[in-house]
């Protein structure tokens, strides 16, 4: 599967970078991510929990950066595991070019997936990652933009205010989900026990849509 | 004909379980202390196993054992194996690369067995085979059959150079060459043979319960074949002892060909049941049936048709690559080799025919026989190179095939078959009466006016099946002989049991089995049951598939007849003081012909039991049995004839009409054909118009595993159809039947294709035609014509 995508970002290009490199940022952005550990220079951790349908599960990833070229790019790898529903591992190449004040954020992807996600997937992974770059990036530019009238370069506590508005909307969000996930895990077991799904399966399309954004991003 | 003997149009016997909910299927059996297996299967297409680690598994709520294939090696399990030797052009046996029910260093495929855990529950079972990790080091795929010969390809097995399991050829070469390079016209095709998914409505499953105090095992499994699994289990894998294995085969819900063979899951069942000490059912759910069951068809195939002036068929030359998956299923090696090649003669006389088929080896689910089995294969390669031919020459596709007919039987083709009966102007005469092909301009122009490309297309197929005979098979290759058995149970009321080696899965065998003993004993169907399917009753049998149980099993059936009958006749002339040769059985009587001397059918039964009157010497009891080979395989034939409207603003093709002119030999029960006929039908409308199995070319994933992705053939995508039948007798089984099994999906696929290629004016067209290919064939026919 090939993925690529432009973003405009209302924000300069060395903030640009300076919050691709923000690993608070980057766990509030990804959607579903519950986690995301630096491990070494170049390389981060990452568990995110995601659904497709009436299925959740977690999945477990690991990146790593190559050819930085600060503010310009860079190259990263990663792969993704999420046990019984498949895996999916693969490549992307981010570049930031500057448009005045703002910053073309461009992407190409290539990602492959095995196991249920592809069995059971494959059709929908390119709109599903589609969407979660988009969730991503959404909230990654509204909080790039931080005072959205100013323009002007954004102090620490603009950020960390918008990190809490966020965090409030995601909560509120979460909240909402739980909910909706309590229903689905009944739905789950109905199924399964009727032998439809297979046991706890699927939904690992979103944690490649996941990966893939945690591609575009991390750092 | 009795209203309930042969040629009677009876409801199905089974039928009244079946459609009541009360059909007894391997997952309903039960037996104390059962529990759940669940696999562990690679979800790469080709992986090392660099280890397995099962601790954290073998921890879990519920679970009674974790097994690997190392165990499985070390107990002495054998490998899986392909049933049928072919040599490869130069003489070299082919290569067989070893095929563990459970992977030990390397996966081949994405969905192959690595482990397997036993638990009390299936959820237990299922959250176990989670855990156990497996260290994975992933090696390059190949998916494709010519990708997988080119140079350079991943090598799937070590003995097997280039992936090649066998260069075969048949035929004449030089003859082929000859007649093409001198040919008036050649007509030459690329064509794909588009992979399927079987998809029963029944998953497979296996119950297996090894009784320790008896040193004995059941087995409860979804077999086509029981008598050959047992046979299998225990002379090749080595489970068990054949007197020590008992294999039942209940109701099963379709087999189509993919529960002919001995699967992994029931070797592991087998022996998990002794080494777990607890039965064990495994049941597949619908993604292990995707990734699992023995998938068909998959050829890449250029073919060459030469004619001569006058335009008779004067040489064929056919190349095919078969893709064979990651291992050797049992039956693959025949699939597109003698139930392909020797079959691409058609219905022509066609003096030259050369066929060259490598076999390969990819990172893919096995492939093996599905409904016509090499057969569908040769009938798309022989029908679209025909009516192709008709085209480029600017005659009658009808009228083309007409010419080239085989008239006079019995016919010697230049590739082994020898066909013994037929009419194939009957047929196609029928096929075209019942499609008004005469009015097909009209409707081409009535169509046109509301806007929709209107096209007409043929297949005559020929086919051989009822196999087989033993001889004939074995000097092939084979490793079985084909014959049937029978037994016929009178008992001392006159009731009657036949236990038969055949397995019905859906052919309605209690009743047409039925109606040749109504017809011959003269008693009502509900004086008759049926008993296959178990190794403990009945004593030995080769199953279902390759259209076989009609002229093969009730063949033997017949035989076992002809010597009860003969002894009855015996016992009823004693009692009578009558000649032997006077005396009749119609009707439950047994009569002397000629005078009013009768006695009731259960008389003479019971007067068989009481002995107490028999003639001198004579054994009591009326217990018959009969082993029958055919002399030869049956070649039914016919002509179908299908009508489209293709949509050109979506490329959507709707059937309008279809026209099917068998000619199955006697017909036992034309109710039971017509359903054989409609569902071989929709099969091949399936694969003509929606199903293709996709592969990533990269990663080996299946892509096409859910129905989302790989659709079936629906009610609404197909008309009603108009089935009709001739009749030519065949002269080499004692009922004169041909088989109607896999007809239908034979001769559909290129009736479809014709049909499109000839509303676009496209003949660029793969199957499944999806409405996208159509659409871009038509775009391109439109461009093509633009720039002329």
């Amino acid at each position: 599967m090939d993925l690529s995508g432009e973003y405009r970002i209302p924000a300069p290009r060395e903030r640009v970078w300076a919050m691709l490199n923000d690993r608070d940022v980057l766990r509030v952005c990804i959607p579903g991510c519950e986690e995301l550990e630096q491990t070494a220079d170049n390389a981060f951790s990452a568990r995110v929990t995601t659904k497709v349908g009436p299925v959740k599960a977690t999945f477990n990833g690991a990146v790593t950066l190559e050819n930085i070229n600060p503010p310009e790019g860079y190259t990263i790898a990663g792969e993704g595991k999420g046990g019984v529903a498949g895996f999916a591992s693969g490549g992307a190449d981010v570049h930031l070019a500057e448009d005045g004040a703002e910053t073309i954020l461009t992407y190409t992807a290539s990602a492959k997936v095995g196991g249920k996600l592809a069995q059971l997937g494959s059709r929908l992974l390119d709109s599903t990652a589609r969407k979660l770059a988009d969730q991503f990036f959404a909230k990654f530019a509204a909080m790039a933009g931080g005072e959205p009238e100013a323009g002007a370069p954004a102090e620490e506590g603009a950020i960390a205010g918008a990190l809490h508005k966020v965090e409030d909307t995601v909560s509120e969000a979460a909240h909402q989900l739980s909910d909706s996930a309590h229903k689905a895990e009944e739905a789950l077991e109905r199924q399964a026990a009727r032998g439809v799904l297979g046991g706890p399966l699927v939904w690992g399309l979103l944690a490649l849509a996941a990966i893939i954004l945690f591609y575009i991003i991390a750092t | 004909m009795g209203v309930e003997g042969i040629g009677a149009r009876v409801p199905r016997k089974e039928d009244k379980r079946f459609i009541t909910g009360k059909g007894r299927y391997t997952d309903d059996m039960s037996v104390a202390g059962m529990c759940k297996a669940a696999f562990v299967r690679s979800p790469h297409a080709h992986a090392k196993i660099a280890g397995i680690d099962t601790a954290a598994a073998e921890k879990m709520p519920g679970v009674i054992a974790v097994l690997t294939g190392g165990q499985l090696k070390e107990d002495g399990i054998g490998d899986i194996i392909c049933g049928w030797m072919i040599h490869s052009k130069d003489g070299s046996p082919m290569n067989m690369g070893a095929n563990p029910a459970l992977a030990v260093d390397t996966a081949r495929h994405v969905g192959q067995a690595v482990a397997v855990v036993i638990a009390e529950t299936q959820a237990q079972a299922r959250e176990a085979a989670d855990a156990v990790n497996v260290n994975w080091q992933e090696l390059p795929a190949v998916a494709s059959a010519d990708a997988a010969l080119a140079a350079g390809a991943p090598q799937i097995h070590e003995n097997a150079p280039n992936n090649l399991i066998y260069d075969w050829e048949i035929g004449d070469a030089a003859a082929a060459d000859a007649a093409i390079a001198g040919a008036a016209h050649v007509t030459k095709l690329e064509i794909s043979n588009n992979r399927l998914v079987p998809n029963a409505m029944e998953p497979r499953a296996a119950l297996a319960d090894y009784n320790a105090a008896e040193d004995h095992y059941t087995l409860w499994t979804t077999s086509q074949n029981p008598h050959v699994a047992r046979l299998v289990l225990s002379a090749f894998y080595q489970v068990a002892p054949e007197h020590k294995l008992r294999v039942i085969a209940p109701d099963v819900g379709g087999g189509f060909g993919s529960k002919i063979y001995i699967y992994p899951e029931e070797i592991v069942c087998l022996w998990a049941s002794k080494k777990a000490g607890v039965p064990v059912k495994w049941t597949a759910d619908r993604t292990e049936a995707f990734l699992t069951d023995a998938h068909g068809r998959d050829h890449i195939t250029t073919a060459e048709m030469a004619f001569d002036a006058n335009n008779k068929m004067i040489g064929l030359k056919v190349d095919t690559i078969a893709n064979f998956g990651a291992y050797m299923s049992l039956f693959s090696s025949a699939v597109p080799t003698y139930l392909y090649a020797t079959l691409l003669s058609g219905q022509y006389v066609i003096p030259a025919i050369h066929c060259n088929v490598r076999a390969v080896y990819t990172n893919t689910t096995p492939v093996d026989a599905y409904r016509g089995a090499g057969r569908p294969e040769a009938c798309y390669v022989m029908e679209r190179l025909v009516e192709t031919a008709a085209r480029e020459l600017g005659v009658s596709p009808a009228e083309l095939r007409r010419a080239n007919f085989v008239g006079e039987f019995p016919y010697q083709t230049p590739v082994i078959m020898a066909y013994d009966a037929g009419d194939f102007d009957a047929s196609l005469n029928a096929a075209m009466a019942g499609a008004d092909y005469a009015g097909f301009a009209g409707r081409k122009a009535e169509a046109e006016a509301r806007g929709k490309l209107r096209g007409i297309g043929m297949a005559c197929y020929i086919e051989a099946c009822g196999i087989a005979p033993s001889q004939a098979v074995g000097s092939l290759g084979a490793g079985v002989g084909l014959w049937e058995s029978a037994e016929v149970r009178v008992n001392p009321v006159g009731t009657i049991e036949v236990l038969t080696g055949s397995h019905s899965h859906g052919q309605g065998h209690e009743t047409t089995f039925a109606q040749l003993v109504a017809e011959r004993l003269g008693v009502g169907l509900d004086s008759v049951q049926i008993v296959h399917g178990d190794t403990d009753k009945v004593q030995f049998g080769m199953g279902t598939y390759g259209s076989r149980s009609g002229a093969v099993g009730m063949s033997a059936i017949s035989k076992a007849i002809d010597k009860v009958e003969a002894k009855a006749k015996k016992i009823a002339a004693h009692l009578m003081e009558a000649a032997e040769g006077d005396i009749e059985i119609a009707d439950g009587e047994v009569r002397v012909a000629g005078t009013d001397k009768k006695l009731g059918w259960h008389e003479v039964c019971l007067a068989a039991y009481t002995a107490h009157n028999l003639p001198e010497g004579m054994e009591p009891g009326l217990k018959e049995g009969a082993f029958y080979d055919p002399a030869n395989f049956t070649f039914p034939a016919g002509c179908y004839i299908c009508e489209v409207e293709v949509d050109p603003g979506t490329g959507h093709t709707d059937i309008v009409q279809f026209v099917a002119a068998d000619d199955f030999g006697r017909i036992i029960n034309p109710m039971i054909v017509e359903g054989q006929v409609h569902g071989g039908v929709v099969q091949g409308i399936g694969q003509a118009l929606l199903e293709g199995c996709q592969y990533d070319p990269e990663t080996g994933q299946l892509v096409t595993a859910t129905y989302n992705d790989y659709p079936m053939p629906r009610a609404d995508d197909v008309p009603s159809f108009d089935v009709s039948t001739t009749e030519t007798l065949c002269p080499n089984n004692p009922l004169g039947i041909k088989g109607c099994g896999e007809a239908g999906a034979i001769g559909s696929p290129p009736a479809v294709i014709n049909a499109i290629t000839d509303a676009i004016g496209n003949n660029d067209l793969t199957m499944p035609a999806t409405a996208e290919k159509v659409w871009r064939a038509l775009s391109a026919s439109a461009v093509a014509q633009a720039a002329e």
